[in-house]
């Protein structure tokens, strides 16, 4: 459960839900763009930022929330085609969260199955590339990531690389700073030495 | 749309690097409260206006009711964002006492807000009572000594300094071998430098010109 003060928690629930008004609601014209009064009439289609929607619908029930564009079939078949290829980010970063707190609001069960199946497929070569390219460059695939598969790349590139530092000595170890020290005597041997 | 001033305050923190910190951002957080204000005023007239055709406002559910039900959910998603903002702000001002010290270079107390200038100062005193309470000083050897003494260079002209037992004066680009707990204060100032860091340092510059 994320807390009161998480960012990205908040961030998500920024994102825009097409929803149907069940009721119409006086004094919030500003919600529907199309709107003659100063408010919505029933059976409206507007956007609504997650919070506004879920807090209407479970407090309420005053709207209807469509599935967003990112759960849809047409996303479906591009992320079995090749799961890895499909740019996330641009579709919604926060595409995971979201898609955990959809669920309960809409009736679809297969949306849990299909995000284990995004994130499954799509781990392993965030896992792999995370270990194999080099430390000073972004990998070219890293924008199409979303904000938690960003983490988890970022963690995995940590810890490889103080796997390495570890691997070369670390200076903790007696031995491995006497070692250090001998290298040190080597170094003006010049471009042969490393 | 209602809340995106909010949301806009929130992603300048989240895209700044961890530890970070953006300038107050006070034009858009004056903005937001009165945002706050404005759908307070909204709540309250739907709310008058239900309660003047006598309608019980606990259970009636009418156009007037989920337009304050809108206004109301609003008006505490911004106060989130409000909320979020400043404790976050103040959980890295928080860890500029142990990264820095007590005194803030200039740079970083232009990024504050009044209130949270006096929360870092408030902070502070708050830590060094604790510390002088307890006799000891809970800022130094962050990370482990491999040993008690270090060598260092001195980056600025900082005069004559009392150290323990005795005072030693640090002019620009003497070397010294000092204890380490003396010397930490000045090494996070940026007004000395480790030697062994420098030494580090060279050596990676060296083995990149190969």
């Amino acid at each position: 459960m994320p807390g009161y003060y998480d960012i990205d928690d908040i961030l998500m629930e920024e994102e825009p839900i097409s929803v149907v008004f069940q009721v119409s609601a006086n004094g919030v014209g500003l919600l529907d763009p199309g709107a003659e009064r100063n408010s919505v009439e029933k059976g409206a289609k507007v956007d609504l930022p997650f919070w506004l929607a879920h807090g209407l619908l479970s407090l309420e029930q005053a709207v209807s929330i469509n599935v967003p564009p990112c759960f849809t079939q047409k996303t479906r078949k591009e992320i079995q085609a090749d799961a890895a290829c499909v740019d996330l980010r641009i579709r919604c970063p926060y595409f995971y969260e979201l898609g955990c707190k959809i669920v309960p609001l809409v009736n679809d069960r297969s949306i849990g199955l299909f995000l284990r199946y995004a994130f499954t497929s799509r781990y392993k070569e965030i896992l792999s590339k995370s270990h194999s390219s080099s430390m000073m460059t972004v990998p070219k695939f890293v924008p199409r990531l979303t904000k938690e598969e960003a983490q988890v790349f970022e963690s995995a590139r940590d810890s490889m690389t103080a796997f390495k530092k570890w691997r070369a000595g670390g200076v903790r170890l007696q031995k491995a700073s006497i070692l250090g020290r001998k290298r040190k005597t080597k170094l003006p041997d010049g471009p042969s030495a490393p | 749309m209602y809340g995106r001033r909010a949301s806009q305050l929130l992603k300048e923190v989240d895209s700044c690097e961890a530890g970070q910190l953006v300038p107050f951002n006070s034009d858009v957080f004056d903005q937001v409260i009165r945002e706050c204000n404005e759908h307070n005023t909204q709540f309250q007239s739907l709310i008058r206006k239900m309660v003047e055709q006598n309608l019980d406002i606990e259970t009636t559910r009418n156009d007037d009711h989920y337009g304050a039900a809108v206004h109301h959910l609003s008006l505490l998603r911004n106060k989130r964002c409000l909320m979020a903002y400043m404790y976050n702000r103040a959980e890295v001002i928080q860890s500029f006492r142990w990264k820095i010290g007590p005194v803030l270079p200039h740079e970083i107390q232009e990024k504050l807000h009044f209130s949270e200038k006096e929360y870092f100062k408030n902070h502070s005193a708050a830590i060094k009572s604790y510390m002088s309470e307890m006799d000891i000083d809970l800022t130094v050897d962050m990370v482990p000594p491999k040993d008690p003494y270090i060598q260092v260079r001195v980056l600025e002209d900082i005069g004559e300094v009392s150290l323990g037992d005795h005072s030693i004066s640090l002019t620009k680009n003497s070397l010294h071998f000092l204890r380490r707990t003396d010397t930490e204060q000045f090494i996070s100032q940026f007004w000395i430098s480790d030697m062994e860091l420098v030494r580090k340092h060279n050596q990676a510059d060296s083995k990149q010109e190969w």
